[in-house]
């Protein structure tokens, strides 16, 4: 199967900090790839990296045979209508209802007449079950349907890539559930390819056909969720397993509590 | 959210208001009665000395705009400094001995021209200059003259006193 | 004492790169007219709406008010030199050369300079801006320069609307309040008020200070820091940097006038 996205030797520092150091990952078309590992690892700036709000500073990421970071400003806009995102807060427009913020890439790139446009809206709209809202504004929509309705407007010109930062983070189980069915459904369905950065394991691991675990700039472990459950790397197991300690320490460093408790400082505070 | 009719609407009353004040700022404000380029004809006049008068300064007879400054340059041949004015068309029959002098409007005021007709029957024509004429009063000269005025009725009475 | 002077020249440094940073997002703004595209005229209109049509009610009161007492405050001390029939021009002189711009603009500052730092700061913060941006629409273009375009139109009329305001409060005060002659009023302030040298200026100094100003809320707004924190500070850097804009550049503006340019 041939890969929609492909990075090599990815370096990319944020000041004197390495976010990535020699990373390489490949999406096949077709596939949901999971790209998942503690807060900060810099997954929300992998997913920038690939659409190209961000340059690296060693290495190529490919996305449909393109280099991204090499392309000039309408290449790139030409690149990213084949892209829908899903941001953690759902970005919709607040000053224009669920209807017309489906309808926004719509009117900017098409020429399409109002009556279609209605058409695919409508239908978007009913992909994720929210046709009945829309003529609400997102400040009256809750959490998981703003989602929702974000994840109808990313894939409003039915793009081949869709890529999603932390779409569970901070919902409620149906919700949660929600999203899960839809983006395994759709991601069938519509024969997209998907990238989810999350670090919900259980449903993420439920709907992903690989996945990548990245901590410390580089990839700690990747596979199938079945292996990686059954047969996880030094780094990756206290991650999958929830477990407070490990290679990833409970207590942030700090001198000896004796010291502490016993030594000069406290001699301040007798 | 409004509807895009009204936000039309809005605007364009505002731009109407914004423009309808302009109109009062220029017309009840600022008296411009010359906006639109008045028809009328050149003279010119040259002066030893033009002290404060500028550019569209105005040229009045009786205290009377008829018309303003276009333009000052020193004539390099006979040094004098040489104006060249716009008249009025309205003023048609201008005669062509009248004089120009340059008088300070108030006691602090612009400097502007004020033409006195006089009795000749041929009139000004365009192009034509104007042949007498009085310079701006200088206050160092007022002064330098008042102080040798005084300076020589002394020195006449002292002189007289001596027998 | 090393270190504070390491400290300084860093920030001048920082200073710096601000600079040359809201130098590129204006020719970004400038050169990506809205026009072009199919709906930059109703972009454009709809932010003067929102910038000066909003506005309206805050400059006329305040103008209202300013010409009010420029009458009240003038009558009072012209009165003791006998030249209260003076007191036209003095207002109008005021208004339209000084008050009318620069009042205004930090009016305009305040009221709508902030609204559009926050509003565009909000957008940053909810990613909305970033959307737009992967939805390969040029968010400069979409909403910045609507913006800029809508002030740098707006405060011109709006400083119009102000010194007419003005000048009529004078005029309440002055024919209706004290009684003076109302067409000695107005024929006093006729001769003395020069439409080029006045009117004029006071426009182009307008024109000025609302470029300057939008420019300041849009740059402050799309660069904030994405937090509350970050929000509240770009509103108030807003106001803040404005207002020393303004007067900064009506003292420059003002010394190039009466030199006369």
């Amino acid at each position: 199967m041939t890969d929609l996205i492909k990075i090599n030797a990815l370096y990319f520092n944020r000041g004197d900090r390495a976010i990535f150091s020699d990373v390489a990952l490949n999406v096949p078309k077709g596939s949901i790839v999971a790209i998942m590992g503690p807060s900060g690892t810099g997954k929300t700036t992998l997913l920038q990296l690939i659409g190209g709000q961000l340059r690296p500073d060693r290495g190529e990421i490919l996305v449909a045979g393109e280099c991204v970071h090499t392309l000039n400003r309408s290449a790139l806009y030409r690149l990213r209508r084949k892209i829908g995102m899903l941001f953690q807060s759902g970005g919709l427009f607040t000053h224009l209802t669920v209807f017309e913020n489906v309808a926004f890439p719509l009117r900017e790139h098409t020429q399409l007449s109002e009556s279609m446009i209605r058409s695919i809206v409508l239908l978007k709209l009913q992909m994720v079950g929210l046709r009945g809202a829309r003529d609400l504004m997102p400040a009256e929509l809750s959490g998981g349907m703003s989602r929702r309705v974000a994840l109808a407007r990313a894939i409003a010109l039915d793009p081949e890539l869709v890529m999603y930062d932390e779409p569970f983070s901070g919902q409620d189980p149906i919700s949660m559930g929600v999203l899960v069915r839809l983006i395994r459904t759709l991601n069938d369905a519509l024969g997209l390819t998907t990238v989810i950065v999350s670090h919900d394991v259980p449903e993420t691991l439920s709907i992903a056909d690989y996945v990548y675990v990245l901590s410390g700039g580089k990839i700690e472990g990747q596979g199938t969720p079945d292996a990686l459950m059954h047969n996880p790397p030094a780094g990756v197991n206290q991650f999958l397993q929830g477990l407070p300690d490990g290679p990833v320490p409970f207590d942030y460093p700090a001198v000896d509590i004796l010291k502490d408790l016993t030594g000069e400082e406290a001699g301040h505070y007798a | 959210m409004t509807s895009q009719r009204a936000i039309e609407t809005g605007v364009g009353l505002f731009l109407l208001a914004a423009m309808t004040a302009l109109l009062v700022l220029a017309f009840r404000v600022s008296g411009l009665t010359g906006f639109i380029q008045q028809e009328g004809y050149q003279i010119s006049a040259a002066f030893d000395d033009i002290g404060q008068l500028k550019v569209r300064s105005a040229v009045r007879i009786d205290g009377v705009n008829i018309g303003e400054v276009t333009d000052i340059h020193l004539d390099p041949v006979s040094f004098r400094a040489l104006v060249t004015m716009r008249i009025n068309a309205t003023v048609r029959q201008l005669p062509d001995d009248s004089s120009a002098a340059i008088l300070t409007s108030g006691l602090l005021g612009d400097n502007y021209i004020a033409i006195t007709p006089m009795y000749s029957q041929s009139f000004l024509k365009p192009g034509d200059r104007i042949r007498e004429t009085h310079s701006a009063m200088i206050l160092e000269k007022l002064i330098g003259q008042f102080l040798f005025n005084v300076q020589s009725s002394r020195k006449n009475s002292t002189q007289g006193k001596s027998p | 004492m090393l270190n504070r002077v390491g400290d300084l020249g860093r920030s001048g440094l920082e200073w710096v790169r601000e600079l040359g940073r809201a130098g590129l997002l204006l020719y970004r703004m400038l050169f990506c007219i809205p026009n072009i595209r199919k709906h930059g005229l109703q972009l454009i209109s709809q932010q003067v709406f929102a910038e000066g049509v909003l506005s309206l009610s805050i400059i006329v009161v305040s103008g209202l008010f300013i010409g009010m007492v420029l009458a009240l405050q003038g009558h009072h001390t012209l009165a003791k030199f006998g030249a209260s029939m003076e007191l036209g021009p003095l207002v109008a002189l005021s208004v339209l050369r000084e008050l009318g711009p620069v009042v205004t603009a930090i009016l305009f500052a305040g009221r709508a300079g902030t609204a559009l730092a926050a509003e565009i700061g909000l957008m940053q913060a909810t990613a909305q801006i970033s959307s737009m941006e992967m939805m390969a629409v040029d968010p400069v273009r979409r909403i910045l320069a609507p913006r800029l375009w809508g002030g740098f139109i707006s405060l011109p009329l709006l400083t119009l609307i102000f010194n007419v305001t003005a000048i009529y409060g004078a005029w309440l005060v002055g024919v209706q309040w004290l009684g003076f002659d109302s067409g000695t009023f107005w024929s006093n302030m006729q001769s003395s008020v020069d439409f080029h040298a006045d009117v004029v200026n006071g426009i182009i100094k307008s024109i000025v200070f609302g470029f300057v100003v939008t420019m300041i809320a849009v740059y402050q707004g799309y660069f904030a820091r994405p937090t509350s924190a970050g929000i509240a500070n770009a509103t108030t850097r807003t106001i803040v940097y404005s207002s020393l804009a303004v007067l900064g550049l009506d003292f420059v503006l003002t010394a190039m006038m009466i030199g006369g340019w």
